[in-house]
């Protein structure tokens, strides 16, 4: 296990909040055990057993047939935010990196996904902080073995980078090196043994992991 | 041994808890009185705060839920513990609030694919938590959510850690619930479902568990609103007694309300 320098208190991570998949589970989300789409971001913590860097192996789940992975950019906090508006959201970044969320198949989200989220080392993040001017203007690009699996703009996500800030301040207060994860793509992608998993922000940052055996 | 973290004339102190209530400094031996520190975590490193969903049997009933066949387990972040006799908030413009009284073990010792029968030689000590709930916020999503059970101050914790041989035996500890001195909630951890061995056998299989990791075991029946104003102490036989403040949202936030 890799210690990761850049996030040392919290790794928030926010489930569902790609819009195509948003809008195209409206029908489930209405049914058991949901009963009702969700009215707040959807949020999950990956351990710190689960943090690892670029160029680091993931490790492969035990006895899992298939795993999958997201890409998402992640924002790094550089001083404590805590209950503080979306207009002053941003100025409480240090800056921005990536996030590979590797996992089990993501089956449902009525229980915290424990088996499936919080396996060692399928935290990846980005050895680099950098500053970004608008977040929202980004794009994410996941590609496995080369090939492109998913181009998620950050524009795409539901809730975007400075309402999440500050809803979440609300809910717990965020410290230097807590992190937040804003967003994945609603299909992530399957991947094997040995893969390369390569995410990207144009001319921005990038994440370079591998799959092992 | 009671191994507890206090703030001392403004600096952070690691102390033991002597018989008679008074607290010595582990790094010269001074002895201070309680009354003159502020109760810290007594988890200077917190690592994952694990706690069980619905893990004792009449708990289970009480909310109308059938015992679950697998752990309910969801996590927590550092940003909810505070010390002994500190304040906890209630939020603004909700319904219900409620306290739960729960025996926590923490990790002394990395592992991983732990067997029920090694699981206790990875066990430090023990300590108590409050792990409040916010019942209006719950949706049917990662169900108990960050928004109920990750809110700053809410898992109040302490009032220190225990070594696992001093308290022995865990499996018939008493637990209880007192609310402005009325006892409000009376269960044993006779009642848990999933036993602390067969969760550190659970985890581990999953996750690698780490020195300073924390498992809070779940709480039994008598769930009871609280308000500002509230005094609740939640103790354990042989463990502790954890006492908490109820405040209200602004007074707990002061000036970044």
């Amino acid at each position: 296990m890799t210690k990761n320098p850049i996030v040392n208190g919290k790794l928030v991570c926010v489930a569902l909040n790609d819009s195509e998949q948003f809008n195209a589970m409206q029908a489930e989300f209405a049914e058991a055990p949901y009963k009702g789409a969700p009215t707040q971001p959807v949020l999950y913590f990956k351990p710190h057993n689960t943090w690892s860097t670029d160029g680091a192996v993931v490790e492969w789940a035990e006895g899992a047939d298939s795993m999958v992975v997201g890409a998402s950019l992640a924002v790094v906090f550089g001083k404590e935010c805590c209950r503080v508006s979306q207009a002053e959201a941003l100025d409480y970044v240090e800056g921005y990196t990536l996030v590979h969320d590797f996992s089990l198949v993501e089956q449902n989200y009525y229980r915290p996904d424990i088996k499936g989220k919080c396996l060692d080392t399928t935290a990846p993040i980005g050895a680099e902080v950098v500053s970004i001017a608008d977040p929202q203007a980004l794009t994410v690009i996941t590609s496995v073995n080369g090939t492109v699996v998913n181009e998620t703009p950050v524009s795409q996500l539901v809730r975007g980078v400075a309402e999440l800030i500050s809803t979440i301040s609300y809910i717990m207060t965020l410290q230097p090196g807590d992190v937040i994860a804003v967003g994945f793509p609603g299909q992530r992608a399957p991947v094997a043994k040995g893969d390369k998993v390569s995410s990207v922000i144009d001319g921005v940052t990038k994440l370079n992991n591998v799959l092992g055996n | 041994m009671k191994h507890a973290r206090v703030l001392f004339n403004g600096s952070t102190l690691d102390v033991t808890v002597e018989e008679d209530g008074q607290l010595k400094s582990k790094t010269d031996g001074q002895l201070i009185n309680e009354a003159d520190v502020t109760w810290l975590s007594p988890i200077a490193e917190p690592g994952t705060i694990f706690a069980l969903g619905l893990n004792y049997a009449d708990h289970a009933a009480e909310l109308a839920f059938a015992p679950p066949t697998e752990p309910l387990v969801f996590l927590k972040g550092a940003n909810t513990l505070t010390g002994h006799k500190e304040n906890a908030y209630r939020p603004d413009n909700i319904e219900f609030q409620h306290y739960e009284c729960e025996l926590v073990a923490v990790i002394g010792k990395e592992g991983k694919n732990i067997s029920r029968e090694d699981a206790m030689d990875y066990i430090s000590g023990y300590t108590v938590c409050n792990d409040f709930a916010i019942r209006d916020y719950l949706e049917n999503y990662y169900r108990p959510n960050l928004r109920v059970k990750s809110r700053d101050s809410l898992c109040p914790i302490g009032p220190w850690l225990i070594d696992k041989d001093d308290v022995g035996d865990i499996s018939d500890l008493k637990l209880t619930t007192h609310v402005n001195g009325e006892l409000t909630q009376e269960g044993t951890t006779a009642d848990i479902i999933f036993d602390l061995p067969f969760l550190v056998e659970y985890l581990s299989k999953i996750m690698t568990l780490k020195p300073g990791d924390m498992i809070a075991t779940g709480t039994p029946k008598g769930l009871k609103d609280m308000q500002p104003g509230d005094t609740v102490v939640c103790e354990i036989e042989k463990v502790g007694a954890l006492v908490t403040n109820i405040v209200s949202e602004q007074e707990f936030y002061g000036d970044k309300y």
